[in-house]
């Protein structure tokens, strides 16, 4: 992927992350006392009711993925405005790919495996 | 270019620690650097936290909801405490600000805000930080004050 589609993807990815991150900002601080928000269960908002709700489940998921991205991106530049040449360039990129896709399947893991759960 | 590794990052990570002469702009680009490695820092720490929403790494299947609340619970009431609190204060802070300051960047990115280009005179103030950037840059510092006050009010009921 050339340098330029990276960061584009980055500022959309930084942005639909002010949208979904709001959505989930919102669901735990605006829509009731936070501490009954994180409670596990009990509560439309509940940490388990929002894993099982379809729609906020697939909001997770979408949070996960776009900030996933833009935080490893965001490393990478950082990382690479350090420091040029080839090998760092690479080493960096793959570590990085590497670390993410781990974050992603860890994170995606917790969603599905929540969301299976028998209330 | 043949300058050796480590001390190529030491100076890169010290430059952004010694803002001497920094003009706003810089400011701006340091604080958007050190508030990204901080949200990215819990976004990590967050994945690890609501794995255990599911019971942790060694759960493979489906737990029981009684097993799982337990978990979530022992984990919710181990980072219950003054000193995880003032780090969601800070982090409340860092992406508000990063936030705020991150749609300024994505706008000049695309052309808008720029001003005009003209010539550098003495004092050289960076001509580019045009007066809408820094009003948005000041509400960014202005917004994530007033979300770190919102924070301390929910964790502490300050």
């Amino acid at each position: 992927m050339r340098e330029s589609s990276k960061m584009l993807l980055h500022y959309v990815t930084g942005l639909g992350i002010v949208i979904v991150g709001g959505v989930h900002l919102f669901t735990v601080f605006l829509t009731g006392p936070y501490l009954q928000n994180l409670a596990f269960i009990g509560g439309a908002y509940s940490v388990i009711a929002i894993y099982k709700n379809v729609i906020f489940a697939v909001t997770l998921e979408l949070l996960l993925v776009l900030v996933d991205y833009h935080a490893l991106n965001g490393i990478r530049v950082i990382l690479i405005e350090f420091h040029q040449g080839k090998t760092w360039e690479r080493g960096v990129s793959w570590i990085l790919t590497i670390t993410g896709l781990l974050l992603l399947i860890y994170g995606t893991r917790t969603i599905l495996i929540a969301n299976a759960i028998v209330i | 270019m043949t300058e050796p590794l480590t001390s190529e990052l030491r100076k890169a990570i010290t430059g952004w620690f010694i803002p001497h002469r920094y003009n706003i702009e810089r400011w701006a680009y340091a604080l958007q650097r050190i508030t990204g490695i901080g949200v990215t820092a819990y976004f990590l720490a967050h994945i690890a936290e609501t794995g255990n929403v599911v019971g942790g790494l060694s759960v493979w299947n489906t737990p029981s909801v009684g097993f799982a609340r337990d978990i979530w619970t022992a984990t919710f009431q181990f980072l219950e405490n003054p000193l995880f609190d003032m780090g969601l204060v800070v982090i409340g802070f860092m992406l508000a600000y990063h936030t705020i300051n991150g749609i300024r960047l994505t706008l000049t990115e695309f052309g808008l805000l720029q001003g005009k280009p003209s010539r550098p005179d003495f004092p050289y103030e960076p001509k580019s930080f045009t007066k809408s950037q820094r009003a948005i840059f000041w509400f960014s510092i202005l917004f994530a004050t007033a979300t770190a006050i919102y924070a301390m009010t929910v964790f502490f009921g300050v």
